[in-house]
């Protein structure tokens, strides 16, 4: 992943932008967390409101496909679904494994 | 060289990636950021930092930012300080919702640094700008105020008037006036008004009343001709929805003749040294409205120490206890009889003090003046 062209889009550094996406990393892997117990207890509103979180920290950092994956997560939890779920969170889990900031 | 008080700002967002964006990139700019991260902790740090701004995620778990913003409007510490929505949502009612609550805008995630920082930077100076107004709309009022009293001929400045005086405005800019007129060495003009509104465009005609009665209240003419003249240029500077209503009590000293004008006013109350206290009742239309105004005049002959109470509808008028004019004036009159034991500079004082307790306050402005012949 091009972080300096991330930070350019950002107005940032490098420095800066990588403090951030470690930031992102715990943000999001708690907030992952939570996604995985909506799906074990069927509590679609808990989902929905981790994958919001997820989708608005992505977005915010340029992370797109990452916003992507929540954004479906986030659209099918409001209308009750959580099927599909365990491939959704592991596709976001091996992403934001890859974020090791260089 | 003293260094400026930085702009403070507060975010509350559940996400902590969200929150250290907003700081890293207002921080920089020299804006001081608190951060919540959620909104109970937001308003509490909103009621002790008094931000002069804050920036507000929607969806957060426990009190969203709906729940939030009106709880802070709801507050008076945190009322005034702008609010700025961050949200995912695109739904326009519930945007429309936020700036019903009291939201100033909107900024939609995903968010760029540089977008926060041009809306912060926008909206703290609409704040400024707003707050300035407000002071500087305060200070003038408070001039108006000030050069009103001004305008209040106080009774140690006549001391051949004789008269004494209590006034008392609701509001900064009062709608009651009185002016007293040396017309000659032995005739006084006693002149209490009344004006439709309290507002500062009020405060500016009295000003205007005052030249006025100075120009027309001379010895050349007759007191329902000086009300006539005033009357005549009243209604053409006057605004359409504005008229007062006025007595005017001219005393000759000379002729031991006291003539009353009124102008819709309520009636004028005489003390006679001997005999009964009486009402001057003579009806007439209101200043400023009617080019062909009728004005009601009564000619008495007085004798020393006879005692005139002229006033305002404040004294008699009482919404809550449903008092007419007529009624609540009759009611006084043996009040009045009993102030005779005080000076007529006294008198006024003693009245408010007597009709009302300490600490209730008057439905209207005030004004009272007592003349002794």
């Amino acid at each position: 992943m091009d972080y300096k062209h991330l930070a350019d889009q950002l107005d940032m550094d490098e420095t800066e932008f990588s403090e951030l996406v470690t930031l992102f990393v715990d943000t999001t892997r708690t907030d992952l967390e939570k996604v995985r117990q909506g799906v074990s207890c069927g509590d679609p509103r808990q989902a929905s409101a981790a994958a919001h979180s997820i989708k608005g920290a992505a977005g915010n950092l340029g992370f797109t496909q990452m916003a992507d994956l929540a954004q479906k997560m986030e659209s099918a939890a409001n209308s009750g679904s959580l099927e599909g779920f365990d491939a959704y969170i592991t596709d976001l889990e091996t992403r934001v494994d890859a974020l090791t900031p260089t | 060289m003293e260094k400026m008080q930085p702009y403070t700002v507060l975010a509350v967002d559940d996400n902590l990636l969200n929150l250290k964006m907003i700081e890293k990139s207002l921080s920089r700019e020299g804006y001081q950021i608190f951060i919540a991260g959620n909104g109970s902790e937001g308003r509490t740090i909103a009621r002790e930092k008094h931000p002069d701004l804050i920036l507000l995620d929607i969806e957060m778990p426990g009190e969203n930012g709906f729940e939030v913003i009106k709880k802070l409007k709801e507050d008076a510490v945190t009322n005034l300080i702008p609010v700025i929505f961050l949200t995912g949502i695109s739904d326009v009612n519930a945007k429309l919702k936020g700036f019903d609550l009291g939201a100033v805008d909107y900024i939609t995630k995903p968010f760029h640094p540089l977008e926060v920082l041009a809306r912060v930077r926008i909206h703290l100076k609409l704040s400024i700008a707003t707050n300035s107004l407000i002071q500087d709309q305060a200070a003038k009022l408070l001039q108006v105020a000030e050069a009103q009293t001004a305008m209040l001929p106080v009774p140690k400045s006549f001391p051949a008037a004789r008269f004494g005086v209590y006034y008392k405005a609701l509001e900064e800019a009062g709608g009651d006036f009185y002016d007293v007129l040396n017309i000659s060495d032995f005739i006084t003009g006693y002149f209490v008004a009344d004006f439709s509104g309290h507002d500062i465009k009020t405060s500016y005609l009295t000003a205007s009343i005052k030249a006025l009665l100075v120009q027309n209240c001379t010895p050349l003419y007759s007191p329902r001709e000086s009300m006539k003249m005033v009357n005549a240029v009243l209604k053409k500077i006057l605004p359409q929805e504005k008229y007062l209503t006025a007595c005017y009590l001219h005393l000759n000293r000379s002729t031991m003749t006291m003539t009353l004008v009124n102008a819709g006013h309520p009636p004028a109350a005489c003390l006679p040294v001997q005999g009964d206290a009486f009402l001057v009742k003579s009806q007439g239309d209101i200043l400023g409205m009617f080019s062909d105004a009728h004005f009601g005049v009564t000619r008495i002959k007085v004798s020393r120490g006879d005692r005139f109470f002229v006033y305002s509808d404040g004294l008699v008028e009482s919404v809550g206890k449903k008092t007419n004019w007529i009624a609540g004036a009759r009611k006084l009159l043996p009040v009045f009889k009993d102030l005779q034991q005080f000076s007529c500079a006294e008198a006024p004082g003693r009245l408010i003090r007597h009709l009302f307790a300490e600490n209730s306050r008057p439905e209207d402005d005030i004004v009272v003046l007592c003349i002794e012949v």
